[in-house]
């Protein structure tokens, strides 16, 4: 088998690539792993231990079959900040090589992809809401919006599961061939080291074959892109693309507090697009409280997207708080409505939070990984900081008030969740010695090896990284027809 | 007109003053009494004392250093006899926050809780 290029992995970034070069002269060649449905033994090869802070089993926090993470993924979906592209001196290892700049003209494409309506985000807040924005005073946490992808042909279907909706696409398409199934075990190089000679495939049902692709995209996952890479050591020990002991390093998941706050509207019931996904303008939407780019710089601050989760119960004391406030500052709380604030949350980036191979092996003979997980105060203080200005702002607007749920480590660990949203293992740098990747997600030092998919990802931000990751890999499918011309 | 006249007259008069005082400032005879404290100025400016008082203790459980003259004395000078509202406006505006009963309140009003536990 030579194809031009192979794409190893169909998940969200695979797929969209294999869509994004149809009907060209590129012979591509799409290795999934999976079926078109959830296998057990299948899903078994992502097993893996985990140290550090408690996160989900790494066979847990992902899918391995037609159309990868989007099988169970949300659908929220929110573009990356601009700060989030740019180097920031506070902020150890941050930045992308391109400013955010450089993916816009690529959203639209992925927003009809991921199926999340018109592109219209935080534009929203000038939109004809069925409801009431929460009054803030000025200041540096505003209503911001999330747009949630849904199946058009099945709109009670959310959100858009990437196998399923484009695996009819996939057949129709000339110069795509799809394997599923099809397991790569090993990039193997050339004996120069600047090239990938071949790829080693295996079944479950043991056949073992061989593909001499002349380019190949990675397209396995945040976590599994580092181990192939990783366990790729028959040539170079340390692995493919890790000379600089980059690869695996930097992992970084969404932490998902929740109850993190008590928001107090004075006023009454919130609107609902607060509370639940609600229909506007063609998209299904839901309000967040985000803070401002330019308010991160000010304060040095990780992004987050705190979000109401539900409605709460005041004790008499709270009660006692919100009648002192609210009457000394000249506002009327007889009808005042409490609610549970979670959010998602940036972690800063850290080396040592990283996956490496682990003795143990799977049913295919490659290494299973270790996870050690981090999430330091810093992240913590961060938030509490854009928690604190919310309060002010509500105070300000003389609209609400806030009570801080969480003090202690202990306490934030008790309530956190993850946001399955795999990033960093193959981090993206013009400078070879601080990235595994370079701008055009080319792996430094080898000429024919891509990397597509969130672990690129340098720097996180706090939107849900699905619609980011699909607008970068059309980027991405825009240089490989370059490459390929 | 008679003795028996002027009386029932003043008392009738004396009813109605009494009656457009009630009606003009019911508070001062809803509101609750407390014995008098050096601090009655400043307490005055809550209208719910009781209230105030459950998140002051909370506040100064954590807060063992507090001193009612000193904090009354810096009050009194931050306040300056402006009206309340306005002071916890200004305050917000310039984020002079603190938390109290976890809940973020202005610096001033949370004084006043911690003098009305103390008191």
């Amino acid at each position: 088998m030579t194809p031009d290029l192979a794409i190893v992995g169909g998940g969200p970034a695979g797929i969209t690539l294999a869509l994004a070069l149809a009907n060209t002269p590129i012979r591509i060649l799409l290795l999934e792993s999976g079926g078109f449905e959830f296998d057990a033994a299948t899903q078994d090869l992502y097993a893996g231990e985990e140290s550090g802070v408690r996160y989900i089993p790494l066979n847990g926090t992902r899918l391995r079959y037609l159309g990868g993470c989007s099988n169970h993924w949300g659908g929220w979906s929110r573009p990356l900040e601009r700060i989030d592209f740019e180097k920031r001196d506070w902020l150890r290892y941050s930045g992308w090589p391109f400013p955010r700049e450089e993916l816009e003209p690529y959203f639209p494409r992925a927003q009809a992809l991921i199926e999340a309506g018109p592109f219209l985000y935080d534009r929203l807040a000038k939109a004809n809401l069925p409801g009431t924005l929460l009054p803030l005073g000025p200041g540096g946490v505003y209503n911001s919006f999330f747009q949630f992808s849904r199946w058009k042909e099945n709109p009670q279907h959310l959100p858009t599961a990437f196998g399923h909706r484009y695996a009819d696409d996939l057949k129709r398409i000339a110069n795509l061939q799809t394997m599923l199934h099809a397991n790569v075990t090993g990039l193997r190089l050339a004996k120069d080291v600047r090239w990938v000679d071949r790829l080693d495939v295996a079944t479950l049902s043991g056949r073992n074959f061989t593909v001499k692709p002349r380019h190949t995209v990675v397209a396995c996952g945040g976590i599994e892109n580092a181990r192939l890479l990783l366990a790729s050591n028959d040539v170079v020990s340390t692995g493919v693309g890790n000379e600089n002991d980059l690869v695996g390093r930097f992992f970084a998941d969404h932490a998902i507090p929740r109850d993190t706050a008590t928001l107090v509207v004075f006023g009454g019931e919130i609107a609902g697009f607060y509370k639940a996904n609600a229909d506007v303008s063609g998209a299904r939407i839901r309000a967040a409280l985000a803070p401002t780019d330019s308010f991160r710089r000010d304060r040095k601050l990780l992004g987050s997207t705190p979000t109401v989760e539900q409605r709460v119960e005041l004790d008499a004391l709270d009660q006692a708080a919100v009648t002192t406030v609210s009457t000394a500052m000249g506002v009327d709380a007889s009808n005042a409505h409490a609610y549970s604030l979670g959010t998602g949350l940036e972690l800063a980036p850290d080396p040592e939070r990283r996956v490496t191979l682990d003795g143990v092996r799977d049913a295919l003979g490659m290494p299973r990984l270790k996870l050690h997980m981090t999430i330091s105060d810093d992240d913590l203080t961060s938030y509490r900081t854009t928690l604190t200005e919310l309060g002010r702002q509500l105070l300000a607007a003389k609209s609400g008030m806030l009570r801080m749920d969480r003090r202690t480590r202990a306490e934030w660990l008790s309530v956190m969740d993850w946001g399955n949203h795999h990033m960093g293992t193959t981090r993206m740098h013009d400078d070879a010695k601080q990235g595994v990747v370079d701008a055009n997600s080319q792996v430094h030092g080898l000429a024919n090896l891509f990397i597509a998919g969130s672990s690129v990802f340098p720097t996180y931000g706090a939107s849900n990284p699905t619609l980011n990751l699909v607008a970068l890999t059309l980027r991405l499918a825009d240089h490989l027809k370059g490459v390929f011309r | 007109m008679n003795r028996r006249t002027i009386v029932a007259g003043s008392a009738a008069g004396l009813a109605i003053v009494a009656a457009g005082a009630i009606a003009l400032r019911p508070d001062r005879l809803l509101r609750k009494r407390y014995p008098p404290t050096p601090y009655d100025d400043l307490l005055g400016l809550l209208t719910d004392r009781e209230l105030a008082r459950q998140i002051g203790r909370v506040y100064l459980s954590g807060h063992a250093n507090f001193t009612s003259a000193t904090a009354a004395g810096a009050l009194r000078k931050h306040i300056a006899h402006r009206p309340l509202e306005i002071v916890l406006t200004d305050e917000v505006a310039s984020g002079q926050l603190v938390e109290a009963a976890h809940w973020i309140m202005p610096e001033t009003l949370v004084g006043l809780c911690a003098l009305a536990a103390r008191s």
